[in-house]
């Protein structure tokens, strides 16, 4: 018996083996196939030359005959709370109107997305025809374009018409071009977005707020008075906490001070911040500013007015519970938590509410936004296709076409909504879903997914979520520019890069233990700042900021 | 048996031994209760109350909506094939050429030996590995997964010891009766082997069942198994809709990660029961001989 | 795969060593036809893609091949010179050895006393319990951790309280940072690691304890003599192997561990090459300490394999 049963995989093996061999062989004939590319590089040049004289609006090539659909593979980052569907029907219309049948491979979002993507750029095998969801601003991604693993689209501007179109519109021809590299040329189409969102921020328990009289927090101070008042009804109580990690709360407060470091910033190592008056950067974690920033936070701390255990990750079931049972009553987080916080409070009365953001000594600022971020990517085995044209010019259709723009964001007119006059009014599918328009849309139809949507109209985006939300975010837009764009990254070679993040990672680190260290009151601001200050110039942060301001595109 | 409880001191003894014990089965049994209770309670419960051993508002949910996932049971049945197939092309390579080298009179057996300790500290690195597998024209297809993996230098060591403890005399026998390597290998030293091959066979059905890295790099679409699906729950952050601004935020709620958990770990938790009766006691030599 | 011999022999010398070899591989080709298979499985997966090591002394270029593009020293100066690569290094020995120390045995202490318990249907209960919290993915396992030990809810910190112990935030305050470690490894892998040595105690005759018990000899007796003996090869192997890999504990669960407060202590190897390589995919960087990693390791498991062969006779090779 035994033995019988040990023949069968012994025979399946050596077959197995023995076909593994033989592909093995085959494999050292085909690897000399991989040398087509200067041909097509040659191309790339010509067209770039094509390209110089933009005639966006002309389409005479799209004669478009209906024939057989164009296939186009793609990699798209896949998020568990919306996994991809092949049948959503947004992909389903999107498809037929721009006669295209994708093979999209659903990657898991964050770190085996990245490392998918990037294995098979940096080896050019296997590569799919369109990566969603990539920028260049990396030094690998910069230095993967550069050396001719990913299209210039750039210098097909005349293929991509539509998405010409939509930056003149958006007047984002300044924030395209940033996206730039050294060779003058750009790598990907990114989304764009007419007005930023004030998606998340400041929020606090409305009820206690209106209970105890207070107004409308505007500035640092009105927190720090309405923290101290809650402490003192609940004794037990932290009443500010964080989601996740302090990082959230500080990269939504900092730029009220100015500046913008530690942990998750965007650009500037984590050390340095942009003056936006002066227009460069300057090393702010060794700044006034951040001391008064550190003080502030260091006062919550020092008072128990701050969430003492956001040093380790809190998940969002905890953050959740402190909220709802009165364990705090602020935060820092996102608008689109709060349904499901009030849902699972028993506390009566219980309503939270996103605030505009506070005034600082900078003045009231929020975290800085992109109105031109992540995009569309085509490796370079993509131009090798004899229908190359053709697959640029769909995948311009169907990301950027008003058209298809309009699917991905609202669906299909007359199965998800209808127009009354230039009013959109959704199906009563959609305005009953419990989980809010937004999220339904998402998960039944695929209208609203990060990575599909390219163009990102405010007020289009309104009429999924309440009024509330509408009138928070008509209130920020009124502000003097609560929102600043995101600055403008250095362009580094890739020599340059490599030395930047030597520098970068030792200085990250260090800053990091100190922010913990001034906050928690373990090192004091008064008489450890010149310590820190000079640990960090040892550190090299001036000569960081020096390389960021040499290397800044003019 | 017995009579070993006929002293006071074998009484001890036991009672120690056991009390320790269900120390430990209590350690181990917590977390996976916890993991169980959240999965089987509403969302709602999780944040306003500490569930921690039973669950609390009982629901279904969480394993309705795993089951809905789109893909969900084709990614479980791949992660059978790979921890079926892997483990019976790896038990089948690692034996053969376990058994030549556990012979100390084989010429270059030790040679060899080092050759293999040598691979357990240098790798290749991704990117090589990944050019050489691609071009065996393994990548985006199911060999990626199980042929490269068929050998693992530890498991290999451990099932060599093993062999090497099998006594000679019985081989020595074998072979004057006329008995080849193989006939040896299939019909003595197997039979003898059986805890050590059921350890390594589980050793090598776990990791192909939790391979997720692999399976990314190797296999397309719809060939990835449950683990990459567990890890983009489980790990899941994601960047927030709207304007974007490296905003990231976990989402998953505890009862989906729970359901998760349970739902992709329980079938190779079972295996093990499984194996045991491999691991009888009572072997005598003199039994075989006779 | 076998060199051939010297050169420089008599004819008859020659004959004979010929003859010799005849008769050894008539008698042997079968094992050797059994390595075919495995050696050229080796051949290819492990020993081709080695190749990729050059990159340590290579300078990557995404985009410019897979293998570098010019020679260069600067990564192996770069972490030699760097301080923290030496934080690191430390970091690194101090927990690997600690955990060693604590881990290493207490599979083996295990395995022991599972195997003197009476009742079959217990003792396959306590095995299988025991070796679940091994598929308990590390994320979890850390989130479980966070609960179990926050200071606030927390329940190891409410039965402190009992006894009037003030709230210890383990899991950021660096002194705890590599008991929770430590015990955390115990408690996820002790039932796993541990069935190897189950196997090695079913394999033992049981005929020598038949003749102890005869003997009068007591449990403990029969435990000390009899089943740590027959399990000593194995316990030597995998201390061999063990501390060939001390040097690498893997960076995600440290990762997940790592807080600003503790970084002091927690900042290892792995999560350093994990932080400055392949975070930023710099490959060559990341393959110039992994070369370090293994050649530090290859050392350790020398020495290690030459001392136990010259105290117990055991060894891997």
């Amino acid at each position: 018996m035994k033995k019988s049963l040990l023949k069968v995989p012994a025979i399946a093996l050596a077959v197995s083996m023995v076909l593994g061999l033989a592909a093995c062989g085959g494999g050292g004939g085909s690897t000399t196939s991989t040398t087509a590319a200067p041909s097509t590089t040659a191309a790339a040049t010509t067209q770039a030359a094509a390209a110089e004289t933009q005639a966006p609006a002309e389409t005479e090539a799209q004669a478009e005959p209906a024939g057989d659909p164009i296939h186009i593979s793609m990699f798209y980052a896949d998020n568990p709370t919306l996994p991809w569907m092949d049948s959503w029907l947004a992909v389903q219309e999107v498809q037929k109107v721009c006669n295209v049948e994708l093979e999209v491979e659903a990657l898991p979002s964050g770190s085996d997305f990245n490392t998918k993507c990037s294995l098979v750029l940096n080896t050019g095998e296997n590569c799919p025809d369109v990566i969603l969801y990539r920028d260049t601003s990396s030094a690998e991604y910069s230095s993967l374009a550069m050396n001719g693993a990913i299209v210039p689209i750039s210098d097909y501007a005349d293929w991509t018409p539509e998405f010409n179109a939509r930056v003149q519109e958006f007047g984002l021809q300044d924030a395209v071009d940033a996206k730039k590299l050294l060779d003058g040329k750009r790598y990907y189409m990114p989304r764009l977005y007419d007005k930023p969102f004030y998606d998340g921020g400041l929020i606090m328990r409305q009820d206690y707020l209106e209970e105890k009289g207070f107004d409308d927090p505007k500035t640092f101070d009105d927190l720090y008075e309405i923290l101290k008042a809650y402490k003192e009804d609940y004794p037990d109580s932290y009443p500010l906490t964080t989601l996740v990690a302090p990082y959230v709360t500080y990269r939504m407060t900092m730029p009220s001070w100015g500046i913008r470091f530690g942990k998750s910033n965007a650009g500037g190592g984590g050390a340095l911040s942009w003056d936006y008056d002066k227009q460069e950067w300057f090393p702010a974690a060794i700044s006034d500013q951040a001391r008064d920033f550190l003080g502030y936070f260091h006062k919550l701390y020092a008072e128990g007015l701050l969430d003492p255990e956001m040093a380790a990750t809190i998940p969002d079931d905890v953050w959740s519970g402190k909220l709802a049972d009165g364990r705090a009553m602020a935060t820092y987080a996102y608008y689109d938590q709060i349904g499901g916080v009030e849902a699972a409070s028993d506390i009566e009365g219980f309503k939270l509410q996103m605030y505009p953001p506070l005034e600082g000594p900078a003045g009231a600022h929020h975290q800085q936004k992109a109105s031109v971020d992540v995009g569309i990517m085509f490796p370079a085995s993509t131009a090798k296709r004899d229908d190359f044209e053709q697959v640029v010019r769909a995948i311009d259709k169907m990301f950027f076409s008003e058209e298809c723009a309009t699917i991905w964001c609202i669906g299909v007119e007359g199965v998800t909504y209808t127009m009354d006059g230039d009013k959109i009014v959704y199906n009563d599918d959609i305005l009953n879903a419990p989980e809010g328009i937004y999220k339904y849309m998402q998960l039944e139809y695929g209208c609203g997914a990060d990575p599909t949507q390219h163009i990102w109209i405010n007020e289009r985006e309104m009429t999924k979520y309440d009024e509330n939300y509408a009138e928070i975010n008509a209130k920020v837009a009124a502000m003097d520019d609560a929102i600043q764009e995101i600055p403008p990254a250095p362009i580094f070679d890739d020599f340059t890069a490599e030395d930047a993040a030597t520098i970068t990672t030792p200085l990250a680190d260090a800053i990091e233990v100190w922010i913990d260290a001034f906050v928690t009151g373990t090192k004091s601001l008064d008489t450890d700042w010149d310590a820190y200050v000079a640990e960090l110039k040892n550190l090299q942060i001036e000569e960081l900021c020096q390389m960021y301001n040499d290397n800044m595109v003019k | 048996m017995k009579k070993r409880y006929h002293t006071l001191e074998n009484f001890i003894y036991d009672a120690i031994v056991y009390l320790v014990m269900i120390f430990v089965v209590i350690c181990c049994l917590v977390p996976f209760m916890y993991m169980l209770a959240a999965s089987l309670s509403s969302p709602k419960a999780l944040v306003s109350s500490t569930v921690l051993l039973w669950p609390k508002e009982l629901t279904f949910d969480a394993y309705i909506r795993i089951f809905n996932y789109p893909n969900f049971f084709r990614a479980y049945g791949n992660t059978f094939i790979y921890a079926f197939g892997g483990t019976a092309i790896a038990l089948i390579m690692t034996c053969l050429m376990a058994y030549p080298l556990s012979k100390d009179f084989l010429w270059g057996g030790k040679i060899l030996t080092k050759m293999v300790v040598f691979t357990m500290f240098f790798g290749g690195g991704m990117i090589p590995n990944y050019l050489l597998i691609n071009s065996l024209h393994m990548v985006g297809t199911r060999w990626g997964i199980l042929i490269p993996f068929c050998i693992n230098s530890f498991n290999l060591i451990i099932m060599l010891n093993f062999f090497r403890g099998i006594p000679h005399e019985l081989e020595e026998v074998a072979l004057i009766d006329g008995l080849g390597w193989f006939g040896i290998l299939r019909r003595i030293v197997l039979p003898l082997s059986t805890p050590v091959l059921a350890t390594i066979g589980l050793y090598y059905a776990v990791f192909f069942w939790n391979d997720w890295f692999y399976s990314l790099l190797y296999l397309k679409g719809d060939q990835y198994p449950v683990m990459m699906f567990l890890r983009n729950i489980v790990n899941g952050t994601m960047e927030l809709g709207g304007a974007s601004g490296g905003a990231e935020k976990t989402t998953m709620s505890l009862s989906i990660k729970g359901a998760v958990i349970v739902t992709s770990t329980l079938p190779i938790i079972l295996v093990y029961p499984f194996l045991q009766r491999f691991f009888v006691k009572g072997l005598t030599l003199g039994g075989i001989k006779g | 795969m076998k060199k051939e011999k010297k050169p420089a022999l008599t004819p008859e010398e020659r004959s004979r060593k010929v003859r010799k070899a005849v008769i050894y591989f008539r008698r042997y080709w079968v094992l050797y036809a059994m390595l075919v298979l495995p050696v050229i499985y080796y051949i290819i997966f492990k020993y081709i893609p080695m190749v990729g090591n050059v990159l340590a002394f290579r300078r990557y270029r995404p985009g410019k091949g897979a293998f570098g593009t010019e020679w260069t020293l600067r990564y192996f100066q770069r972490f030699l010179k760097d301080p923290m690569f030496w934080r690191a290094l430390r970091n690194t020995i101090v927990l690997s050895v600690m955990s060693l120390a604590v881990n290493f045995p207490i599979p083996i202490i295990f395995a022991i006393l599972v195997n003197e318990l009476r009742g079959t249907i217990f003792k396959k209960f306590v095995q299988t319990i025991s070796y679940m919290p091994r598929f308990i993915s590390t994320v979890v396992v850390i989130a479980i951790l966070n609960e179990l030990l926050s200071p606030s809810s927390g329940l190891l910190n409410k039965l402190l309280g009992v006894f009037g112990v003030a709230p210890i935030y383990f899991m950021n305050e660096p002194q705890w940072f590599r008991p929770v470690y430590i015990l955390s490894e115990a408690w996820q892998f002790t039932g796993w690691t541990a069935i190897i040595y189950l196997a090695a105690i079913t394999g033992i005759n049981q005929e020598l304890y038949e003749a102890a018990e005869i003997d009068g000899a007591s449990r403990g007796q029969q435990m000390w003599y009899i089943t740590l003996p027959s399990i000593l090869p194995t316990i030597m192997i995998m201390l061999i192997m063990n501390i060939g890999h001390i040097l690498s504990l893997g960076f995600e669960k440290v990762l997940l561990m790592y807080t600003p407060a503790n970084s002091g202590i927690s900042d290892i190897l792995d999560t350093l090459v994990y932080r400055t390589g392949l975070a930023n995919q710099n490959y060559s960087y990341a393959t110039a300490i992994g070369l370090f990693s293994g050649l530090v390791g290859l050392l350790l498991v020398t020495i290690a394999n030459t001392t136990s062969k010259k105290l117990t006779g055991e060894s891997i090779y």
